[in-house]
């Protein structure tokens, strides 16, 4: 028996950064139902979402157009902890609602996705330099523990270090 | 100039009638993933997992594959799926597997649904496309620049004096979340309240997510633990989270903040916006190079009645800058843990040179700027 695929998606999201600090992020979807793009823009060092765009060009989701007209309500939502909660908040739960939200989410992720990338290369490559690295990255940023397995008790980047409520 | 891409690729295959296999692979400038797993139609949980790295950061990334097994057995159709997903594989494992094991189900209900049509016969075909003109709507950086009403109070701020009826001060941690009230926290009332006793704090507010406590059940509690438990709330708004006072309303949703403080003001209450720079100086490691006098020109502040200065969500140098930023601006400053676990209540609080014994009192002291932001258990130490 053939092994068909029966659904398909590719979502591509980007960033680019402007000289003048605009962070210019897209996220794209094409699947069996939808072919969209959702824009945003926002300014750095605030990371508030100014700009808010979208496209649709084909669907078979419901309520598309309200949908599109509700992405405005995230100008002004700043890119960074909580945002999820807060643009969920404003979307709503309607399904095109939560397919744009989805999309604005990705958006915003890409942003913060793109300014670690910078943090990143900092990194040395060798692994026990690496590794001292990233545990001072926990001791310097706190919401970073227990975010992940790596930044979680047990892991060796976390070996050493006492992080203030977590006994 | 391109600074990040991602691209996620989906594939399901319906195997037979009751069962989905969902093939999934993300990989962006930082990350590469892939993962392969598969639901029983019939209802609708994931009954196998596979998933592996193809490229990652950390030296311990690699303990993330084990726990993603935390997966089988979730139900796509139950709700708060995602929210499981996102605690079991997000936190225990990783974000990123979370992210597209999440794509993948999302996937797979869009197929089931599809297939589902189909057998009805009631799908609607391709033949026209909805098409859209770009909806394209533009607005300024400070959407409320435009329509900056008055300060709502004038708050002036003090110097901090010991009064006689408290001479060491009167400590009360602001800002404590509970559970159930606040389904991010795991510490019921009862174990916060008396973690927080043991400590030696004087008092502390119950400010669950969205939730109003009902005043009877916190005197209830004030009875029972024969300490001082005060109510308040945490609201998100469109600008942040802000911790309230005298609001005696269940808002529920995202509010603008413009219209909490409309309220907040009818009842002569307080808002305290809480940990407003949280992730602002820091955006994963990342240096904004935010100044203090364009921190301090935030439109946000021409709304709320303080700012909470001492937060331990935050970073150091989050809340170092955050004081900074009070201190142009004038504005009672508070301290609170935002405890979300019992051993975290304290961290910070607030210390008044009276006695408090109810929310009248409090939000009095707050207006009077009677408050310092203190670093509670480092003192107590």
């Amino acid at each position: 028996m053939a092994h068909l695929i029966y659904f398909s998606r590719s979502r591509c999201t980007t960033v680019e950064e402007s000289s003048e600090g605009i962070m210019t992020c897209a996220c794209r979807i094409t699947d069996n139902l939808l072919d969209a793009r959702v824009q945003i823009q926002a300014a750095l060092p605030d990371l508030e979402i100014m700009v808010v765009n979208s496209r649709i060009d084909h669907c078979l989701i419901d309520g598309m157009a309200t949908a599109e007209n509700k992405l405005q309500s995230l100008l002004g939502v700043r890119i960074g902890p909580g945002m999820l909660k807060i643009i969920k908040g404003l979307m709503g739960d309607e399904p095109a609602c939560t397919e744009l939200a989805y999309m604005a989410e990705e958006c915003c992720q890409g942003a913060i996705l793109s300014l670690t990338r910078k943090e990143l290369e900092k990194a040395p490559r060798n692994p026990e330099d690496s590794r001292d690295h990233f545990s001072e990255m926990v001791k310097t940023n706190i919401r970073l523990y227990n975010r992940c397995v790596a930044f979680s008790e047990g892991s060796t980047i976390l070996e050493g270090i006492e992080i203030p409520g977590s006994k | 100039m391109l600074t990040f891409m991602r691209n996620k690729l989906v594939d399901v295959e319906i195997t037979d009638r009751d069962a989905y296999v969902a093939y999934g692979f993300l990989d962006d400038h930082i990350y590469s993933l892939e993962t392969t797993f598969q639901v029983n139609g019939a209802d609708m949980t994931i009954q196998w997992l596979k998933g592996h790295w193809n490229r990652y950061t950390t030296p311990d990334c690699p303990l993330a594959e084990k726990p993603l097994q935390g997966a089988v057995g979730l139900c796509l159709t139950d709700e708060g799926f995602s929210e499981s997903v996102h605690k079991i594989v997000g936190r225990k494992a990783c974000r990123h597997f979370a992210n597209l094991i999440l794509e993948c189900c999302d996937a797979i209900v869009k197929a089931r649904e599809m297939l589902e049509k189909k057998e009805k016969g009631t799908q609607k075909s391709l033949k026209d496309p909805v098409l859209s003109d770009s909806c394209v709507h533009e607005k300024s950086a400070c959407p409320e620049k435009e329509t900056l009403p008055g300060r709502i109070k004038k708050n002036v701020r003090i110097p901090f004096e010991q009064l006689k009826d408290a001479p060491d001060g009167f400590t009360i941690d602001l800002h404590v979340h509970t559970s159930p009230a606040s389904p991010c926290a795991s510490s019921s009332v009862d174990e916060v309240i008396s973690e927080a006793k043991r400590i030696g704090l004087n008092g502390i507010c119950l400010t669950d997510h969205n939730y109003q406590w009902d005043p009877e059940n916190i005197q209830k509690l004030r009875d029972k633990h024969q300490f001082l438990v005060l109510g308040g709330n945490e609201i998100t708004t469109v600008q942040g989270d802000m911790v309230t006072f005298g609001l005696d309303e269940d808002i529920q949703g995202i509010i603008a903040l413009k219209d909490l403080t409309e309220k907040i003001e009818a009842v002569d209450g307080f808002v305290i916006a809480a940990h407003p720079f949280r992730g602002f100086l820091v955006v994963s490691g990342d240096k904004l190079n935010l100044d203090i006098e364009k921190a301090a020109a935030r439109p946000m502040f021409t709304l709320v009645n303080g700012v909470e200065t001492l937060n331990s969500k935050v970073t150091v140098d989050e809340n170092r800058f955050c004081g900074q930023v009070a201190k142009v601006l004038k504005l009672p400053v508070t301290g609170g843990s935002d405890a979300h676990v019992a051993v975290e209540v304290g961290l910070y609080a607030t210390r008044f040179s009276k006695i408090i014994r109810n929310e009248e009192e409090l939000i009095s002291a707050l207006k009077s700027g009677d408050g310092v932001p203190v670093n509670y258990r480092n003192i107590q130490q």
